[in-house]
C-alpha cells in the first residue's frame, strides 16, 4: 500500500516536472519573456545590493557632514556641464569635482544614487502588497467558491462594492484619513487590490468543484479542507500567479503615484514617486527629476508585465501549442 | 424572443436593485472612512457663518446630527441626501453645495473621457487586429511592446513628458506648440451651455474658441488613451485568436472566401464583443479615475477636484464624488452586460 502510493506520488511529481520543463522551454523560446526576465532579475539583484552600492546615509539631506549642510559649491538642481544631453536654456550647469550622471535634486543629492536607493523601497512595498492581496483574495475566493450559498453571495456583494470604486480614489481617501505612513499606504493598496483575486479564485474553484476527481476524493472520505487546499487550489494556482506578476507593475505604479501626489511620510525619502514629486514644481528647470525616476519605474513595471504576459500565454492551454 | 425579453427585463430590474445595495455599501465605506477620523475640515464648518452666535452654531450641528455618535450620523446624512441636501463644500470650492460643485465640473471630465476613449479605440483596435493576424511575428511583438509599455507607464510621468516636449521644447524650437494646462485659453468667450468647451464653441459657432479647446484637449486625452489602448489591443488580440480557431472560420475559408472577407466580415464581428465590454468599463473608470492626468494638466474636471477634496479633508464632496462615480460604474457595467445579450445571441439569462 505504502510503496504503491509512493510510486503514484513519484509518477505525479515526474509528470509535474516534465510539464514545468516544457513550460520553461516555451518561455525560453519567447524573446520578450527572456528580455523581461533578464531586466526583472537585474532590478531584483540591484534592489538587494542597493544599500551596499550606495551609502544609504546619502539619502539624508544632511548626509554630507563634512560640509555641515553648507556646500562649497552650488549643487541644487544642477546638471553636468560636459553631459551629452542638452536640456536647453535655463538649466544650471555644474562644473565641479563630482560627476552627477543624472543631475541633482533639490537637496543637491545625486539623482542616480537616489534612484538606486529608491529601487529596494519600491520593490519591497510592491512585493508585500501584491503577495498580501493575492493570498488574502485567494483564500476568501476559495472559501466563497467552495462553500457557496449565502457566504458566496455575501462575499460577491462585498467585492461588488469595491469594484464600483475607482481604485485610486479609495486608496487616496483611506490614506488621507488614516495618516501618511508606509504601513497605511500598504493597507490602502491592499484594500484596492484583493477583490480581483477573489473573483479569479472563485471562478477557478467553481470550475474545479464539479470535476470528477473532487467527487472521487469525497467518495474516498477526504475532508473538505484537504480537498480544497491539497487538490483544488494547486490545480487553480497558475492564473493567480499570472495575475500577481501582472499586478506587480501596477502596484509599483500606484504606490509611487500616491507618493507623487503627496502621501509620502517624508519629502526626502528615496522613493521613485517621491523623487519625481520633487521635480513637479521645477519641471522646466530640472526635467531630469521627473524623467529618470519615471523611466526607472516604467522599465521595472514593463519587465514584470512582459514576464506576466508571456506566462499567461504559455500557461493558457488554449494558446499553448 | 418575447420570453427572452421578459427575462432581460427581470435581469435588469434585479441588477438595479442590487445596485442600490452596492451604492449603500460604497456610501457606508466612504462615510466611515471620511467622517470616522479627524479631518482638516469639520463637515459642519461650511454651514457656519462667522456672525452666528454659539446657540445658532449648536442648532446647525444638531439639525444635521453632527452631535450624534458616528454610527447614527450616517442615517442623518442619508436623510439629508434623500432630501437633496448633499452638504456644503469648504472654502476651496467657495462653500457651494457639494452636488452643484460636482455637476459644474463633470462636463469637463466627460469631454476628456470621450476624447480619450475615441483615441483608445482608434489606435488600440487596429493594433489588436494586426497582433492577432501576425501572431508571434514581428508586428505582434511590436504591438505587444506598445501595449505593455502603455500600461507600465506612470500616468503622471507620461503627462509631464508630453508637456515637456509638445509645450516647452516645441516652443523653444519655435514650432507650433500645444498648451500644457487648463481646458480653454479663452474662458468665458462663449456662453456655457453644455459645460464642455469644445461643444460650447461649436454651439456658439465660434471656430477660434473650438480650435483652442481642441488644442487643450489633445495632450491630456492622448496621455489617458496611451495607458488604456494597450489593454484594448491585448483583449482584441486574444479574442481574435480565439475566434480564428472556430470551425465556422475554417468553413468560411474552405468555401473559398477571400481572407479579407473572412477576417473583417466573419471573425472581427464576434471578436469585438469583449472589446465592447472593455471599452464600456474603461469609459466608466475614466469618468472617475482620471485624477492624476487631470492634476498634471490642471484640467478642471471632477478628478482633480476630488484630489483637492482629499487634501482638504472635505468629506461632503468626497461622498458626492464617490457615489456618483460608483453609480456611473455600476450602470456602465449593467449597460455593457445588456448590450452583450443583444450582441451575442448565444448568451441567455
Amino acid at each position: 500500500m505504502t510503496s504503491n502510493s509512493t510510486k503514484v506520488r513519484a509518477g505525479e511529481w515526474a509528470a509535474r516536472w516534465a510539464d514545468l520543463k516544457y513550460t520553461l522551454y516555451l518561455l525560453r523560446k519567447n524573446p520578450l519573456v527572456m528580455t523581461g526576465s533578464v531586466i526583472a532579475i537585474f532590478f531584483i539583484v540591484l534592489a538587494l545590493l542597493a544599500n551596499f552600492i550606495v551609502d544609504p546615509n546619502l539619502a539624508n539631506p544632511t548626509g554630507y557632514p563634512e560640509f555641515h549642510g553648507q556646500y562649497p559649491f552650488e549643487r541644487k538642481f544642477v546638471w553636468n556641464k560636459d553631459s551629452i544631453i542638452n536640456w536647453g536654456p535655463g538649466i544650471r550647469l555644474y562644473e565641479g569635482p563630482e560627476q552627477f550622471y543624472l543631475g541633482t535634486d533639490n537637496w543637491g543629492r545625486d539623482l542616480l544614487k537616489m534612484i538606486i536607493l529608491a529601487i529596494p523601497v519600491d520593490m519591497e512595498n510592491a512585493v508585500i502588497i501584491t503577495v498580501a492581496a493575492a493570498v488574502f483574495g485567494t483564500l476568501i475566493g476559495a472559501l466563497a467558491g467552495y462553500i457557496g450559498g449565502v457566504i458566496d453571495e455575501v462575499v460577491l456583494r462585498i467585492t461588488d462594492i469595491f469594484f464600483a470604486f475607482p481604485a485610486l480614489v479609495l486608496a487616496l481617501v483611506f490614506a488621507a484619513m488614516i495618516g501618511r505612513s508606509i504601513p497605511t499606504l500598504r493597507l490602502a493598496l491592499l484594500l484596492v487590490w484583493w477583490p480581483p483575486y477573489v473573483r479569479l479564485m472563485r471562478g477557478q474553484i467553481l470550475g474545479e468543484k464539479e470535476k470528477g476527481y473532487v467527487e472521487a476524493l469525497r467518495g474516498l472520505g477526504a475532508g473538505h479542507l484537504r480537498i480544497l487546499f491539497r487538490h483544488i487550489m494547486p490545480n487553480s494556482i497558475y492564473p493567480i500567479l499570472v495575475q500577481a506578476t501582472l499586478d506587480f507593475g501596477g502596484v509599483i505604479l500606484t504606490f509611487s503615484a500616491l507618493m507623487f501626489l503627496g502621501f509620502s511620510p517624508s519629502p526626502s525619502l528615496p522613493e521613485l514617486g517621491n523623487l519625481a514629486a520633487a521635480g513637479y514644481e521645477h519641471i522646466f528647470e530640472a526635467p531630469w527629476l521627473i524623467i529618470f525616476p519615471g523611466l526607472t519605474m516604467l522599465i521595472i513595471a514593463l519587465a514584470f508585465n512582459l514576464v506576466g504576459d508571456g506566462l499567461r500565454d504559455v500557461l493558457d492551454p488554449k494558446l499553448r501549442r | 424572443m418575447g420570453g427572452q425579453q421578459v427575462k432581460v427585463y427581470e435581469y435588469v430590474i434585479r441588477r438595479l436593485i442590487l445596485m442600490i445595495f452596492v451604492l449603500l455599501g460604497v456610501s457606508i465605506l466612504v462615510f466611515y472612512l471620511a467622517r470616522g477620523f479627524p479631518s482638516g475640515l469639520a463637515p459642519w464648518a461650511p454651514y457656519i457663518d462667522p456672525k452666528m452666535t454659539e446657540e445658532q452654531i449648536q442648532e446647525v450641528i444638531r439639525a444635521h446630527g453632527f452631535d450624534q455618535p458616528i454610527l447614527l450620523q450616517y442615517f442623518y446624512w442619508l436623510r439629508d441626501i434623500l432630501h437633496g441636501d448633499w452638504g456644503l463644500t469648504g472654502i476651496w470650492a467657495q462653500g457651494r453645495p457639494a452636488n452643484e460643485v460636482f455637476l459644474s465640473h463633470f462636463p469637463y471630465t466627460v469631454e476628456l473621457s470621450v476624447t480619450a476613449i475615441i483615441l483608445t479605440v482608434a489606435i488600440g483596435l487596429p493594433l489588436g487586429i494586426i497582433s492577432a493576424l501576425k501572431n508571434n511575428k514581428l508586428p505582434d511583438h511590436a504591438s505587444r511592446i506598445i501595449a505593455l509599455t502603455g500600461y507600465s507607464t506612470p500616468s503622471y510621468w507620461f503627462g509631464f513628458i508630453l508637456q515637456l516636449v509638445f509645450f516647452y521644447y516645441f516652443s523653444l524650437w519655435g514650432l507650433p506648440h500645444l498648451p500644457s494646462s487648463g481646458a480653454s485659453g479663452m474662458e468665458g468667450a462663449v456662453a456655457r451651455v453644455t459645460g464642455m468647451p469644445v461643444l460650447d464653441g461649436l454651439l456658439a459657432g465660434n471656430l477660434e474658441y473650438t480650435i483652442d479647446a481642441i488644442r487643450h484637449l489633445i495632450l491630456p486625452a492622448f496621455s489617458l488613451a496611451f495607458i488604456s489602448l494597450g489593454f484594448l489591443a491585448r483583449i482584441v488580440r486574444a479574442s481574435m485568436l480565439e475566434v480564428m480557431r472556430q470551425d465556422y472560420i475554417t468553413l468560411a475559408r474552405s468555401k473559398g472566401l477571400k481572407e479579407r472577407v473572412v477576417i473583417y466580415r466573419h471573425a472581427l464581428k464576434n471578436a469585438l464583443i469583449p472589446a465592447v465590454t472593455l471599452t464600456g468599463i474603461f469609459f466608466a473608470s475614466l469618468l472617475g479615475g482620471a485624477m492624476i492626468t487631470e492634476y498634471v494638466f490642471a484640467w478642471p474636471g471632477v478628478g482633480q477636484l476630488s484630489l483637492r477634496a482629499v487634501f482638504q479633508g472635505d468629506s461632503n464632496f468626497l461622498l458626492v464624488y464617490t457615489l456618483m462615480i460608483a453609480a456611473i460604474i455600476v450602470i456602465a457595467n449593467l449597460v455593457v452586460d445588456v448590450a452583450y445579450i443583444f450582441l451575442d445571441p448565444r448568451i441567455k439569462y
